[in-house]
């Protein structure tokens, strides 16, 4: 299947288109957070203030502009999701290529990927957060280091099965050197699987970084979707503030939203005859 | 005998799960840039304290000297002392540890009892209305962030109308069958939150493992023998469908929900693990931290242990692979 008629099929696809353009949406938001909006900081003169002209989204309570730190939250949630995805895909991967050509390999990173999924996740990720300190970068790399199994277990799959075709035999025929029929004859052939991976693992990473942002363990000097609630949360503003929770929650839900639709209508855009079944 | 070797690798691959756990743990407390003494000891001590405490945990003997002592610990269940409230961290996750239980138990059922039916409705017309509404609930759910979804409800049911209390786990001040019923109420939206992140998932695997079983050769037969649709789909279909993805996903459902968990009683001031967790993380309490993921992980091990084994003595089939 050429990817060019995947991407003819994709747009025919009103959901994927859909959800594809609430992305861009959502990534431009993310860039041009500084034009949108000014950086929250301080105290504003109104608390706790609902929707209006003057703030869209109202004011939390130190008096800030919740839009502006829904769209500057944007800016972390995003960065957060594409960087622990980026390595947790390359890392993850990695390991199930080269474990799949070399299988004794193999059997070590299937086991440990094995253990791993099977623990419950986020607590292993409060301990390690609170230990190393909240920042961004821990928060990156917290996630990134418990993504990367799923991803290993997606790719090694499909790896497992491409190593055994005739033209992976074919290629060792030409060449002793696994690097590149690793990477000229493996990796091609799974990489659609590392495309929906990378969207998946990102929204789950949004997911992630908000629930640790909104048990405290977000990076205390940047605003993220998560930290919002966070600070509703601890404020006790909850109860009596509805736009608090509303607008951070509705972006996450925007995200992760579009991200499984996207994965979904690239699949079935893919691979037609299964959409049917 | 092949019934013995069965249960006794699963019991194996438990035991070998659990160890990972602890290790991991200890690797990341010993290794992880931080103070050791830390993990075991307020921030606020003097040196001559913090040092004294090196040695009498054995933090200044060399690695696996420290490995053996620390497994040794959890072996008889000290998980050491919380340091911003003075207790023994196994006691004050033993008294957490019902609620949360009660929390997951009560989603898991709720989810399984609705999700069921509603796979089967989906996969009986696949690609009907209903089952394009099921899809769309279903992604939609998959979707949401846990607290957004328990902040809503409690808004709206607890706050607006004021059908549910808000917060904790029980009414005070009540005793016997009116205890109960505050516990129930004070249960429902914590744990509809928790069903409504979840179903999707459960009932789109229903969904597609029961559309492909309808595919098999045994259905057809059913089918040729003029038995009734209805009877087809929910007896001989769903019965060979259901069972192995049951296991399957109420494993990774199990999973899940234990992070869902942790959240939600963040929300709702439950009394549970995660509540505990929520408090452990604000004062830096690394004891309880610590000692809540390796209780959680044993649970999930566990349960996911007497799922295997009780399906495998369900299931002829699991024996023999």
């Amino acid at each position: 299947m050429t990817r060019a008629s995947t991407w003819r099929r994709f747009r025919r696809e009103p959901l994927g288109m859909g959800a594809l353009i609430v992305l861009a949406l959502l990534v431009f938001t993310a860039v041009a957070a500084p034009l949108l909006a000014d950086y929250p900081s301080g105290y504003g003169d109104t608390v706790l203030t609902p929707p209006s002209g003057a703030h869209w989204f109202g004011t939390d309570s130190l008096g800030l502009d919740v839009y502006a730190e829904v769209v500057w939250g944007a800016q972390q949630s995003l960065l957060v999701a594409a960087a622990a995805s980026l390595i947790a895909i390359l890392f993850g991967t990695f390991l199930a290529v080269v474990g799949a050509y070399f299988r004794r390999l193999d059997a070590l990173v299937s086991v440990i990927v094995d253990l791993t999924l099977s623990l419950p996740i986020l607590p292993l990720m409060i301990l390690v957060a609170a230990l190393v300190g909240p920042s961004t970068m821990t928060i990156i790399l917290v996630i990134a280091a418990f993504s990367w199994p799923e991803v290993t277990r997606v790719v090694r799959s499909q790896a497992l099965a491409v190593v055994r075709l005739p033209y992976v035999d074919a290629a060792r025929l030409m060449t002793s050197s696994p690097v590149w029929i690793i990477t000229r004859h493996v990796v091609p052939a799974v990489m659609p699987l590392i495309l929906v991976s990378v969207v998946l693992t990102a929204s789950r990473a949004v997911l992630s970084a908000a629930g640790l942002a909104f048990l405290g363990l977000g990076d205390p000097n940047t605003w993220s979707w998560g930290r919002i609630l966070y600070e509703a949360q601890q404020a006790g503003a909850m109860s009596t503030a509805w736009w608090l929770p509303l607008f951070p929650s509705l972006a996450i839900f925007l995200l992760v939203l579009a991200a499984t639709l996207i994965s979904t209508a690239y699949n079935d855009a893919r691979n037609p005859r299964r959409s049917k079944a | 005998m092949s019934l013995f070797l069965f249960v006794l690798r699963r019991f194996g691959r438990g035991l070998l799960t659990i160890w990972f756990a602890v290790t991991v743990t200890f690797l990341m407390l010993r290794l992880l840039p931080g103070d050791p003494a830390l993990a075991i000891a307020s921030p606020n001590m003097t040196p001559e304290i913090r040092a004294g405490l090196l040695t009498q945990y054995g933090l200044d003997e060399p690695l696996p000297v420290q490995y053996v002592k620390y497994l040794g610990q959890l072996l008889r269940g000290n998980l050491g002392v919380s340091f911003s409230q003075g207790v023994d961290v196994t006691d004050a996750l033993m008294a957490q540890l019902p609620w949360t239980l009660l929390l997951v138990g009560a989603a898991l059922v709720v989810t399984v009892i609705l999700g069921i039916p509603l796979g089967v409705l989906a996969a009986a017309k696949a690609g009907g209305v209903l089952d394009r509404v099921v899809q769309i609930v279903a992604v939609t759910g998959q979707s949401l962030f846990v607290p957004s979804v328990g902040i809503l409800l409690l808004y709206v049911f607890g706050l607006q109308l004021g059908w549910f209390p808000i917060g904790g786990a029980y009414t005070d001040g009540t005793y016997g069958g009116e205890w109960y019923l505050s516990v129930v109420a004070h249960l429902v939206l914590p744990c509809l939150s928790l069903v409504l992140v979840q179903l999707g998932a459960y009932v789109l695997t229903v969904r597609s493992t029961l559309i492909e079983a309808l595919g098999e050769d045994y259905v057809t037969l059913a089918r040729a023998n003029g038995l009734p649709h209805r009877r087809v789909l929910w007896k001989h279909a769903l019965r060979n469908a259901l069972l192995p993805t049951t296991t399957l996903i109420g494993l990774q459902i199990c999973l899940y929900l234990v992070g869902g968990v942790i959240l939600i009683e963040t929300v709702y001031a439950y009394p549970g693990i995660g509540r505990g967790i929520y408090d452990a993380v604000v004062r830096l309490d690394f004891p309880v931290l610590q000692g809540a993921f390796l209780l959680l992980a044993v649970v999930v091990v566990v349960v996911n242990m007497i799922t295997d084994i009780v399906y495998g003595l369900l299931d002829p089939r699991v024996k023999a692979s």
